[in-house]
């Protein structure tokens, strides 16, 4: 402790007599600022966030600061790799091998050195064969817990890795995949300082040798080859247990705070802030620029943070965007403010069939039928939905006042920004929901409609339409609500759109005819989205067709090159368009802002959002 | 008594017992605690279900998981007290014994700033019933009391930091403000005092020129940015306070009282340097305590010398003036803090803050820095419930004591020759605390129950906060224990209120049957 002080002690008279020659050099008053402060709207409540009850953005943003792996997300859903800490390669494509290795030399923030070692913890906390292997319990139990409390078990690692094996140096995995994975990058191991696991079960409290470490790192290594349940299970315990804590102070273990991340916890105020400095140590990654420490406020109310931002007490804010929170953020002075897309979206789907479990069947309008006529009908009947949808208003008056750039999105799969956009929307038949404008789409949609129901009108509406929708508390969906069901009307339907809480739990009843409502998206593969419109359980529309299956697998397989990725994304939104199955309404726009002092702040649509290029941030 | 007491508590576990079984169900039923699960894209999504499922028992149905959730309060018979998890794998117990602290120090500050400014404020409306005053205060209470917090807070925000903290960049009170303030001073001054017109002018008159004046000096000598009474402000401020409560305690007529109060004022000043040397002191657990036993020891022997006979009444004036004095010479202290606390980097020129209960980057050590980071984050929170809480007891105390005026001793009091001070202070006042007494207690065991939406915008994380995280989250088990907690105080406070009201009043007395 007192070493790693003396060093903190020495680094910041290092850079403080950088920033004191700095400032002779620049006029500027504010360069001398080193500490970010950042608004977070969950109060930190565990150092792993890997688990269930833990897993918070704060937590998890703190985590990422703490530690680093192999790659990461840039602001542009790109994964990034980190090559400071290791690199990884096709080492065989059948088997499908990858190894996974660490460059000589990274070390933990107490100075062990980080070895193949510390990439065995996903074999515990992700693949539930090891796990019912080394007598750990059955993740897929609900009645009992797993030593490892971990979510991971159903994680893609857990269906695809099907062997490790530590490289003969000991600095790195090969790890075995089931098949060939096109998104093997995102199924990597994670590094975690097994040595503490071990001191912690063994009760220590001080930070040890690097010598006593590796001796703990064999012991793990033992315990993991051998599966001795026993210790396993007492690490399990550790792993599970000693890291949810509302508070750090000079009373934690330090064993709890060793990381490989740019920063490490220095202390947390319950329910209040966590304060995180720099990691002398630190080797696994990119160099930060100056920032030698970053707070984390809890402010969970979004205008109150707005506010701590426009009073200086906090750099850096990120929240759920609304309208008058973009406008008030743009009111202030001396503060930048981002706009993006993000990959989460609003959309609106019609029922194509019964949901999967669901004891009864849908026969409301849209219900295909048996015959030729009645699916024929049917398909005209949803076509007429879309056409009606008034989306373009719900855009022009929802989404605008919170990201000017918001507009109308027609790919299931490329975000707008994508260079395969405008090709896609072109071929993928959603050009008549773009042709003409919304009143003569209407016009259209009224035809469909009066020729199975001819007693229907504008005025007088009398197709009867159930469409699902919740959160009544979210002013954005009651809005839209409002002008789905005025410009539906002018199609001749009569939309019931009561809204209900806990709606999710109701998606895929058949007593619906239709849906509205966000999705959320945390990762990009290389199917894209495409798994959502595949037959199955997963489906709670009851879509389903051959093709789209097809196409879905063909994704999943092997890496493809751009091209067939495209060819296939084509053949999916062509099907499902075609089918009349869904309209995609906007992607949503995320707002963050920061004092315009704060260099390189570049928020990420994609978790860690503001965060991911901390190491580039300076004042 | 005692029969009933014990009758009283015995209703209240029913009403608890049927309360919470009614709530527990009612919040079952009412959301889905895996909404968010069930249409995630997370890959780790039914393993997430699974965990909940297992740690809450959602496949036990609601009436029956109520029992479960009972055995656990019901362990705490024999020592074994269990609320059960939340959904964040934090036990609700430790979720509440620290929440409980930080919402006793945002909500009972602005209560008894409340309950003082109420009844001090409904008092002076009943004195002057029908008066502009009255009106005024009334239309002004009633109107902070319909206003929503939220808003509140968020103007305060604007005008009393944001605003005031760029004002503080170049402190000088622009001329509209200028006038504007004195014009107001003068108008609230005037209407306070009352009296015949000419009066009414010339207190307007002298309210409004001091009030200019003083800001104008205040302004011109830049004391926002380095602000303080010093000891001779201080020493004329000492005497107002001792004349001011030897005429309210008991009347300056006493000259034994009023003497020892202003030997008090003077023993202030004389001891003021070597006060500020306390106030700097190491070892404060020590010395803060002592410092308040030799004031109050002070205050006593000084009333000996000078009062010979009943010494009750000037004993209790000079005590009183010297806590008042005490407190304005910590304010003093605090006032010449502000400057190192607003030169100090992690304040940068902005004292006052919007959020949180500490600033994150002051260092700790220096305990007047940290005492005003405290009261700094205090200021806005408790004015804004302050303000809005108020105008109750404003209408309590006036109407009570409107009502006690026209009691039949009153007019025998004043038929007696005492002065009208006696009157009000003594005959009036006292009974007019009696019904104020159970709204107070139960304003009080209230105050547990935390306040929603001034912690949210304040960013305090107390029982409010709680509250409304369970609610969101369909965090069953932590609902229940906000809720057993504060619903148990809340009928606690109800007895206690029933009991205290018979034990101040011997007119009422408990039903023993």
């Amino acid at each position: 402790m007192t070493k790693s002080r003396v060093l903190r002690g020495a680094i910041a008279a290092l850079a403080a007599t950088g920033l004191v020659t700095g400032a002779i050099m620049a006029p500027a008053k504010a360069a001398t600022r080193t500490t970010v402060v950042i608004v977070e709207s969950n109060a930190f409540t565990s150092l792993n966030p890997s688990q269930a009850d833990s897993n918070l953005v704060i937590n998890s943003d703190i985590a990422y600061l703490t530690s680093m792996g192999f790659n990461y997300y840039n602001d542009k859903f790109q994964l990034v790799r980190n090559t400071k800490f290791g690199t990884y390669k096709i080492v065989s494509q059948s088997p499908f091998k990858v190894e996974w290795h660490i460059n000589p030399g990274r070390v933990w923030s107490d100075g062990t050195p980080i070895t193949a070692h510390d990439l065995l913890i996903n074999q515990m906390t992700a693949s539930s064969a090891y796990s019912k292997a080394a007598g750990l319990g059955d993740p897929a139990n609900t009645d009992v817990t797993p030593a490892f409390n971990s979510l991971g078990y159903t994680g893609l690692y857990d269906t695809q890795v099907t062997n490790v094996s530590i490289t003969p140096d000991r600095l790195g995995v090969v790890i075995t995949y089931k098949s060939v994975n096109p998104d093997y990058e995102l199924i990597g191991p994670s590094v975690f300082p097994v040595h503490t696991l071990v001191a912690l079960a063994a009760g220590e409290k001080k930070l040890g040798t690097p010598s006593h470490n590796v001796a703990l790192k064999n012991k793990f290594l033992t315990a993991y080859t051998t599966k001795d349940t026993a210790t396993l299970k007492k690490y399990g315990k550790i792993w599970s247990e000693s890291y949810l804590m509302t508070s750090v102070d000079a009373k934690t273990n330090p064993l709890l705070l060793v990381g490989n991340g740019a920063y490490q916890v220095d202390s947390a105020v319950k329910d209040q802030r966590v304060t995180l400095v720099l990691n002398p140590r630190y080797n696994s990654g990119e160099p930060t620029s100056g920032i030698t420490k970053i707070v984390m406020n809890t402010i969970t109310d979004g205008p109150a943070g707005i506010q701590a931002l426009a009073n200086g007490e906090v750099d850096v804010w990120a929240g759920q965007a609304t309208a008058d929170g973009k406008a008030a953020l743009s009111k202030i002075a001396g503060v930048t403010v981002k706009g993006y897309a993000t990959l989460s979206y609003e959309h609106t789907d019609v029922r194509m069939g019964d949901g999967p479990g669901e004891k009864d069947n849908y026969t409301g309008i849209f219900a295909p039928g048996t015959t030729a006529a009645s699916q024929a009908k049917a398909k005209d009947l949803r076509t007429a939905y879309f056409l009606a949808f008034p989306r373009e208003e719900i855009v022009e008056k929802v989404w605008k006042p919170i990201g000017e750039a918001s507009a109308p999105w027609d790919s299931l799969n490329y975000p707008p920004s994508s260079p395969n956009y405008a090709k896609i929307i072109a071929a993928n038949g959603t050009a008549m929901y773009r042709e003409g404008t919304q009143a003569s789409r209407t016009a259209d949609a009224l035809a469909l409609v009066k020729k199975y129901y001819p007693t229907t009108s504008a005025a007088n509406p009398t197709v009867k339409l159930k469409i699902l929708w919740g959160q009544p508390s979210n002013t954005r969906r009651i809005s839209e609500a409002a002008i789905i069901k005025a410009g539906l009307a002018k199609a001749g339907f009569d939309a019931d759109l009561t809204p209900t809480t806990n709606w999710s739990a109701f998606i895929s009843q058949n007593k619906w005819d239709a849906m509205f409502g966000g999705y959320g998206i945390s990762a990009v593969l290389q199917k894209g989205l495409t798994d959502t419109w595949q037959s199955g359980i997963g489906q709670d529309m009851g879509y389903s067709n051959d093709k789209v299956d097809a196409a879905v697998l063909a994704l999943s397989g092997a890496k493809l090159s751009d091209e067939k990725v495209y060819a296939n994304y084509l053949t999916v939104e062509k099907e499902v368009y075609g089918d009349a199955a869904t309209m995609n309404i906007t992607m949503w726009p995320g707002v963050s802002a920061a004092v315009n002092t704060l260099q390189n702040f570049k928020p990420s649509p994609l978790t860690p959002e503001v965060l991911w290029n901390f190491w580039e941030w300076k004042f | 008594m005692l029969a009933y007491i014990m009758r009283r508590l015995g209703i209240l576990l029913v009403i608890l017992f049927g309360s919470s079984f009614i709530l527990f169900n009612l919040a079952a039923i009412s959301g889905d605690p895996l909404a968010d699960l069930r249409i995630s894209k997370d890959p780790n999504a039914k393993q997430q279900m699974a965990v909940l499922i297992r740690d809450l028992h959602l496949n036990v149905p609601p009436p029956i998981r109520y029992f479960l959730w009972l055995k656990g309060i019901l362990g705490g018979l024999v020592g074994n007290l269990d609320f059960g998890k939340a959904r964040d794998g934090q036990l609700v117990s430790t979720s509440i014994a620290s929440a409980i602290p930080v919402t006793l120090r945002l909500i009972s500050m602005a209560t008894f700033t409340a309950i003082i400014l109420g009844i001090t404020i409904g008092i002076v409306t009943a004195l002057r019933q029908y008066s502009r005053f009255d009106y005024a205060m009334t239309f002004v209470s009633f109107l902070l009391f319909s206003l929503p917090i939220f808003w509140v807070a968020v103007l305060l925000k604007e005008f009393m930091a944001i605003q005031f903290n760029n004002f503080l960049r170049e402190p000088t009170v622009a001329p509209p403000w200028l006038i504007g303030l004195s014009l107001f001073s003068g108008i609230f001054w005037s209407a306070v005092i009352g009296g015949t017109r000419k009066r009414v002018w010339i207190v307007f008159g002298f309210a409004a020129s001091i009030s200019a004046a003083l800001l104008t000096f205040l302004s011109l000598s830049k004391w926002f940015l380095n602000p303080g009474f010093g000891p001779i402000t201080l020493l004329l401020i000492y005497i107002g306070v001792a004349f001011g409560v030897t005429q309210l305690s008991v009347g300056l007529n006493s000259r034994a009282a009023l003497k020892s109060s202003l030997t008090m004022a003077a023993l202030g000043i004389v001891f003021y340097f070597p006060v500020q040397k306390i106030f700097m002191a190491e070892n404060k657990l020590l010395f803060f305590p002592l410092l308040v036993l030799v004031t109050i020891g002070l205050a006593v022997g000084v009333s000996f010398i000078f009062a010979k006979i009943d010494r009750g009444p000037t004993i209790r004036t000079t005590v009183i003036s010297a806590a008042i004095m005490g407190l304005l010479m910590i304010i003093d202290k605090l006032m010449h803090t502000w400057k190192p606390y607003m030169e100090n980097d992690a304040i940068n020129a902005r004292p006052v803050p919007t959020i949180g209960q500490t600033n994150a980057l002051l260092e700790p050590g220096n305990y007047w820095l940290s005492t005003l980071d405290i009261v700094m984050h205090l200021i806005l929170p408790t004015i804004a419930l302050t303000a809005i809480s108020f105008a109750g007891y404003i209408r309590y105390s006036r109407g009570t004591l409107l009502e006690v005026l026209n009691q039949d001793y009153i007019r025998t009091a004043r038929a007696k020759g005492l002065t009208e001070r006696t009157v009000i202070m003594r005959h009036a006042f006292r009974n007019t605390l009696i019904p104020l007494t159970t709204i107070i207690v139960v304003d009080i065991a209230g105050i547990v129950g935390g306040a929603i939406i001034t912690e949210r915008v304040f960013g305090w994380r107390g029982m409010g906060t709680l509250f409304n995280d369970a609610i969101n989250r369909f965090d069953l088990n932590l609902l229940m224990g906000v809720f057993f907690l504060t619903a148990s105080l809340a009928v606690l406070a109800n007895l206690v209120a029933d009991l205290l009201y018979s034990a101040l009043d011997p007119r009422i007395r408990v039903n023993t049957q």
